[in-house]
């Protein structure tokens, strides 16, 4: 009986991790940031969902529609008057970058993480439940919520798989992880591409957030520790791989739940650092690594 | 042979040591206690410039070697009680171990790996703390028996000393013959071996001396506060505090990140009545220095003179 | 005479991967003696020098000093052992002056020395008067000039007076008046004894330098001998020039009298310090072609990166009319300008169909799918691989593929550069034929940048050579053969 909660339960957590690493590795493999702020996106998303669901009284779908909406917002900002600017600073010479680039988020990321704490305190919430009430399967009782999130989860990495693969703009997105330079020299303003990037993983860290917010509930706390799980799934999956990612996010979401389950709860973040110095170690470019 | 700027900015650390010397006699208490913590922490961004200025390893946990070498002098203290000096070593040498299980890694991957990794081992560090709580004292800390003195002036005189000490070692390191090969091992690693300098070896060397500083830093701390926890000497927000201190005063100049860590500390202080806004705020601020003054306080005046 | 050669190299090989980089080269440097790598880009040069430096490690093969068998040696030891070598680009320390740069060359490889040897700083000093550093020696490099730059790394180079000494592209980025200078120093190396290998893209450069050389294509040696002999050699001229030059006469009337489509004014450009181009000026009419030709690193890519907006420059570039500076480069690609570079830039894990999908993103569905017909019917085999990941094309197939995808944009200025680099004859004819069928067809301008002069000239209304960085000839293609033909690959006596 445990296994089977224990699959249950993995697959949902795996399913969020999944959506919120997938589009870090978006934002790495296209514009090559490694986004060190992703905790705060999520966590903003998360903290307004909650709020304008629940205090402000708009309900919960308007709540976590909003919510999304400010995760969004979180990450223009962060994209807008963060990385670019560091990016586009001629005060910095040019194998530094990187490293500023890196830096300058994870400021914001602490930053955010003060300022939400600030006004909505660390105290953990919970969104209520977008679906409410409780599914049996296969004679085990879960929340319908769980479930539900697991399957919208799904249903947004599909629309992203469609877009990038089905849609022109998509696959502009998909050349700029490629080869940015061969785009220029074929018209297009890379400015705008990234800016594409940037507003697919807003909504992508925006849903995961509030999804997160209404499942295991959050704090400002979690900051930290959400960014962490994010860049070990997908140093584990391999960097700019969107398929490593989905894989590994099942891989971490899984040891997780069951060292939750098994040994103790606190040892929950444990097992997916282990493994990430391991990966490190032995093999950098992760499971499907190209970049 | 004489390069003026080099006198002119040692003359100037010369004067702001003896100054501080004085600082006892004519400041309170409470101010010697913020500048001792300033102090500590310079020594914290010194290794920290060392490392990354001179050896072009960017460091995100400086915190997980420091964390070292704090618990490891605290447990040695709380559990079997040997001199402060023996624990204070014990924690270097830990440190020492850190600094090179840092370095393996390093030495195979390309910049933001490292830096990733260097994040995984300070949160690997905290959860190790939290979970051996017994040992450790978990999130809430411990306590050691033993200070170095309950006397804010002595504690202030120790750490000014310990300070004045590490930046003497520390900034000849890098004026030295071997800074100089540092340098060029971490601006172009090629064209040092080239020149027939064994990169990895002096690389590996500036983990171990970053790491034994900060060790002994970290462990010193400790028994001057009295306490080893968490939130002081493994967070991951006091990392980005160290590192800032040393962008904030210039990369690659060592001294400019005394002059750093004591503003930041400094600020700090002035910014708590803000409240819990605090750390925010100095975020923010450190936000601004990389955007508009990536070159620091005492890089900026370098740099004005190398154009001459 | 191998066993007391001073450097010996027998079978190098090195592989990436699949690629080939370095196949079975071998060859004998003697102490006083200068011996000249040519070739051109992708011949793998570099990268033989960077194995004899340690940078890389041979799959296969020996390189011997003085009967030490090295290779395999990390970098550090073979430069303690007496190798020295000038990086084509360096990045020197800000901080520190000209003479601490040359005092780290003379530092041993110590972690615990922190002082350096009283001597070192005599030598330093000596060294930097040796190479006409002295009046600067206590200045910081930002503040030097370009030549001083590379001076200063060949005084780091030989300040543990090496006996294998390597130069990569000796005079890149100088003045005519610099390369002499430069030039002189090389032979001092050579009168101390040194064993010198200079790597260079074009044998005219060095030829006054070099005792010997070696040309490679390819990863392969293709000749070696004097000077004189190399630039003789027939696989050297096939490689360089691409053959007989012959030239096709070409209804020119209606092209002269129609205005200048671009229009490139005194255009000159540094990489750091280093000019890649000086004064340059040409212009192409409407419906034109106008071939560039020149040697690698003479400067045709620049001249296009300019004009396509990717590098700053100084002087002025219109297009019908307009000026371009200040547009961005995909600005000036989506006005009509589009280039096709050296690189060629595919998206390598796309399909062919998506490459050209994208090129025509800006299109009309209807007119894109126009577009795709004729382009398919211009270069058959795209078709026939519409659904191949890019990177699994042949070279030539791939080059076709770039060609098309810039068409597809429906340029007005083409700009083609090196299209023929790595191919093999055939698959040349096969481009030579497209482009032809493009000329009759449309009426588009071309601008073609290209080092074999073979392929560049029947198609060309007017010709350009480029030579260091500046226009040395203008005219029509038959007056080529006539004017320019031997100075083209030899120093021509004069």
């Amino acid at each position: 009986m445990v296994w089977l909660q224990i699959l249950i339960d993995g697959f949902a957590i795996s399913s969020l991790y999944a959506l919120g690493a997938i589009g870090f590795t978006l934002i790495f493999g296209v514009s090559g940031v490694l986004n060190l702020a992703h905790g705060g996106v999520m966590l903003v998303a998360a903290l307004m969902g909650w709020m304008l669901a629940g205090e402000a009284g708009l309900g919960t779908w308007l709540g976590t529609l909003l919510g999304v909406l400010a995760g969004l917002v979180a990450a223009y900002i962060t994209y807008l008057m963060v990385v670019r600017p560091i990016q586009r600073s001629s005060a910095i010479p040019r194998e530094e970058k990187e490293i500023f680039v890196l830096t300058g988020t994870l400021l914001w990321g602490i930053m955010i993480q003060q300022g939400m704490a600030y006004i909505f305190t660390d105290n953990p919430v919970t969104m209520r439940p977008l679906f409410p009430g409780v599914a049996t399967i296969a004679g085990v009782r879960t929340p319908l919520n769980e479930v539900m999130i697991a399957v919208v989860c799904w249903v947004v990495i599909g629309l992203l798989w469609f877009f990038v693969n089905r849609t022109r703009a998509g696959k502009a997105l998909l050349a700029a992880s490629m080869n940015p330079r061969g785009l220029t020299l074929l018209g297009f303003e890379l400015s705008r591409v990234y800016l594409l990037a940037w507003t697919l993983y807003g909504v992508l860290a925006g849903v995961a957030g509030v999804l997160l917010a209404s499942f295991l509930g959050v704090s400002s706390n979690n900051t930290g520790q959400l960014t962490a799980s994010a860049f070990s799934i997908v140093v584990l999956g391999g960097l700019g791989s969107v398929s490593g990612s989905l894989m590994a996010a099942y891989v971490v979401g899984y040891l997780e739940t069951i060292t939750a389950y098994l040994i103790a709860p606190t040892l929950r973040p444990m097992p997916a650092l282990v493994l990430l110095v391991l990966v490190v170690y032995l093999r950098p470019q992760g499971f499907l690594g190209r970049r | 042979m004489p390069n003026l700027v080099r006198s002119r900015m040692l003359w100037a650390a010369v004067l702001l040591a003896v100054a501080a010397v004085t600082l006892p006699w004519w400041v309170s208490g409470y101010i010697l206690g913020i500048l001792t913590v300033a102090y500590y922490f310079s020594v914290f961004s010194m290794a920290w410039d060392l490392l990354f200025g001179f050896a072009g390893e960017v460091n995100f946990g400086p915190t997980f070697l420091i964390g070292l070498g704090a618990y490891t002098a605290a447990i040695l203290d709380a559990r079997w009680g040997p001199p402060i000096l023996v624990c204070i070593v014990a924690g270097g040498l830990v440190a020492l171990v850190g600094g090179l299980l840092l370095a393996v890694p390093a030495l195979r991957l390309r910049g933001p790996y490292f830096g990733l990794i260097t994040l995984v081992a300070v949160l690997l560090l905290q959860n190790a703390i939290v979970i051996f709580a017994g040992i450790t004292g978990g999130e809430i800390g411990m306590t050691v028996p033993d200070v170095m003195s309950v006397s804010a002036e002595q504690n202030y005189w120790y750490a000014l000393a310990f300070l004045v000490v590490c930046a003497i070692i520390l900034f000849g390191l890098s004026r030295s013959a071997i800074g100089l090969i540092l340098q060029a091992s971490g601006q172009d690693a090629i064209g040092a071996q080239a020149l027939g300098f064994n990169v990895t070896k002096h690389k590996l060397a500036a983990f171990c001396i970053s790491a034994v500083f900060s060790g002994v830093a970290g462990a010193m701390l400790v028994f001057y506060q009295g306490t080893a926890s968490v939130s002081t000497v493994v967070d991951l927000g006091v990392g980005v505090q160290i590192i800032i201190a040393a962008v904030l005063g210039g990369r690659r100049t060592i001294l400019g990140a005394v002059l750093g860590a004591v503003f930041l500390i400094v600020a700090g202080e002035f910014l708590r009545p803000l409240g819990q806004i605090n750390t925010f705020v100095v975020a923010a601020l450190a936000l601004a220095v990389i955007l508009f003054f990536p070159d620091g306080l005492l890089g900026n005046l370098l740099r004005v003179r190398e154009r001459e | 005479m191998s066993e007391t050669s001073r450097l010996s190299v027998r079978g190098l090989t090195k592989r990436f991967g699949g690629l080939v980089a370095v196949k079975d080269i071998g060859f004998d440097i003697e102490a006083g003696e200068i011996l000249g790598l040519i070739g051109p880009n992708g011949s793998g040069k570099s990268t033989v020098m960077k194995l004899i430096m340690g940078i890389e490690r041979p799959n296969a093969g020996s390189v011997k000093m003085d009967g030490t068998e090295m290779a395999g040696w990390a970098p550090h030891r073979i430069a303690r052992a007496g190798v020295g070598i000038v990086f084509q680009h360096s990045r020197p320390l800000h901080r520190q002056t000209v003479l601490e740069h040359i005092k780290l060359a003379l530092l041993p490889d110590s972690l615990i020395k922190l002082v350096a040897d009283p001597h070192v700083n005599r030598r330093a000093r000596e060294i930097a008067e040796r190479v006409e550093l002295g009046a600067v020696m206590h200045r910081h490099p930002a503040t030097l000039p370009f030549a001083d730059l590379r001076r200063m790394e060949m005084a780091k180079a030989i300040a543990r007076d090496p006996k294998v000494v390597l130069v990569d592209e000796p005079f890149a980025g100088l003045t005519l008046a610099e390369s002499e200078s430069f030039a002189a120093l090389i032979r001092t190396f050579r009168a101390e004894g040194r064993a010198v290998l200079l790597v260079d893209h074009n044998v005219k450069s060095v030829a006054a330098l070099v005792d010997r050389a070696l040309a490679m294509y390819l990863g392969e040696q293709i000749a070696e001998g004097t000077a004189e002999q190399v630039m003789q050699n027939e696989t050297v001229r096939r490689v360089y020039l691409g053959g007989k030059i012959e030239t096709r006469e070409r209804a020119r009337s209606e092209v002269v009298s129609k205005p200048a489509i671009l229009e490139v004014e005194d255009l000159g450009v540094l990489y750091g310090k280093a000019r890649a181009l000086d004064g340059t000026s040409l212009h192409v009419r409407e419906g034109e072609f106008v071939s560039v030709v020149g040697l690698n690193g003479a400067g045709k890519t620049t001249l296009f990166n300019a004009i396509s907006g990717f590098v700053p420059y100084q002087g002025v570039i219109r297009f019908g009319g307009q000026d371009l500076r200040g547009m961005s480069g995909a600005a000036i690609a989506r006005a009509g300008v589009v280039q096709c570079p050296e690189s060629r830039e595919l998206f390598s894990d796309m399909t062919v169909r998506e490459n050209l999908d994208l090129g025509g993103y800006h299109l009309a569905e209807a007119a894109r799918s126009d577009q795709l017909t004729w382009l398919f019917e211009l270069f058959p085999i795209l078709k026939s691989r519409q659904r191949q990941t890019a990177r699994t094309l042949s070279g030539g197939e791939q080059q076709m593929l770039a060609i098309a995808r810039a068409l597809m944009m429906k340029p007005r200025l083409l700009i083609l550069d090196e299209p023929t680099l790595g191919l093999a004859p055939v698959i040349l004819e096969q481009l030579s034929k497209a482009l032809e069928s493009l000329q009759r067809t449309t009426p588009i301008t071309v601008l073609l940048g290209e080092q074999n002069v073979t392929f560049a000239l029947p198609h060309a209304d007017r010709v350009y050579v480029l030579e260091h960085g500046r226009i040395v000839w203008e005219g029509d293609p038959s007056s080529f053969e006539r004017e320019m033909g031997r100075g083209y690959l030899e120093t021509v006596p004069i």
